[in-house]
């Protein structure tokens, strides 16, 4: 009864299907028009909104350390933006240059060969002294120690700790 | 005379609008990085230079202890008082005691405006996470020269 006097039942559109049955006493009946255009304003006012918040997450400096799944990296709300240097990383307990697996006594000399590698093929540019650690937050300290240490000794005197941003 | 049939309103043809925009969304969410992975730069506190090369600013140096206590001590700075060149600070359940810290600092950088520079020494146990989060607030407290010794 409700149902039959609702604004529903007075809105809503005929089945063209419904319409054109033979059993359904209503056909022939075109009393209403079908008329079942999309919404493409809204449709495009969504798109915008959607373009917009993914630009706005856009980051045109890239991915450029794999976090690999166990890997959590402490947070920092005053970081600096990643740029690319060598990176080392420590990974359960293993040393990894540039996805190298290096040991802690051949880090230093592992450092340096690259130092090498880049005066030879960048003649007359001075080799970068920045390094990159990447280590999960529970880390303790000395685990990180003969990181800072071999960068020490291979000359690499700035250290960029690979933090996620709050 | 004769009418012109053509109607003078018009529609904009959106399909090429959404077209567009979905092409965008396609790009934008396949290149897409979620995670916003940062930097946080330090220096060698020791090593490098030699200290007559070194020029002299005053500095602080943060001795991690034992369940987040902190030692701060201020050299070369002769605008901080001799009580507060020396502090202690006991951790909480511990960790270090953030906001007491910062009252500590902004204390320090009130009577040394040029007070810039903070060397951290922390010990084999200190966590990287906690070496991170003090570093995070001294950079919120403007010591924005920030060092790390080895063991």
């Amino acid at each position: 009864m409700l149902a039959n006097q609702g604004v529903l039942h007075e809105t809503a559109l005929q089945s063209m299907i419904e319409s054109q049955s033979l059993i359904n006493p209503k056909h022939g009946k075109w009393k209403r028009n079908i008329v079942a255009d999309l919404l493409l304003t809204a449709l495009i006012d969504a798109f915008s909104i959607l373009v917009i918040f993914l630009l706005m997450s856009f980051s045109s400096t890239g991915d450029m350390l794999y976090i690999s799944k166990g890997q959590e990296l402490p947070k920092a709300s005053l970081a600096d933006i990643l740029e690319r240097n060598p990176v080392v990383k420590l990974e359960e307990g293993k040393i990894f240059l540039e996805s190298k697996e290096v040991t802690q006594n051949s880090l230093v000399g592992a450092l340096l060969d690259m130092r090498k590698q880049f005066i030879e093929s960048h003649p007359g540019e001075e080799a970068p002294n920045i390094l990159m650690v990447q280590g999960d937050r529970r880390l303790k300290y000395e685990q990180l120690n003969q990181i800072i240490l071999a960068a020490s000794h291979a000359g690499y005197s700035d250290i960029r700790f690979a933090v996620m941003m709050k | 005379m004769r009418k012109h049939g053509k109607h003078l309103d018009f529609e904009i043809n959106l399909i090429p609008c959404i077209d567009l925009l979905s092409v965008c969304i396609c790009f934008l969410l396949l290149t897409a990085v979620w995670l916003h992975v940062g930097s946080m730069n330090v220096k060698q506190a020791v090593g490098g230079q030699s200290q007559a090369e070194t020029p002299k600013k005053p500095l602080l140096w943060v001795y991690m202890g034992q369940d987040g206590q902190l030692s701060f001590n201020v050299q070369q700075s002769s605008l901080v008082p001799a009580a507060l060149v020396n502090l202690k600070l006991p951790g909480i359940e511990g960790h270090a005691n953030f906001s007491e810290l910062n009252r500590i600092l902004t204390q320090l950088t009130t009577k040394d405006p040029d007070l810039k520079t903070a060397l951290i020494q922390p010990q084999a146990q200190s966590s990287y996470e906690e070496i991170i989060a003090l570093m995070d607030e001294f950079k919120k407290l403007g010591l924005t020269d920030l060092g790390i010794a080895p063991l």
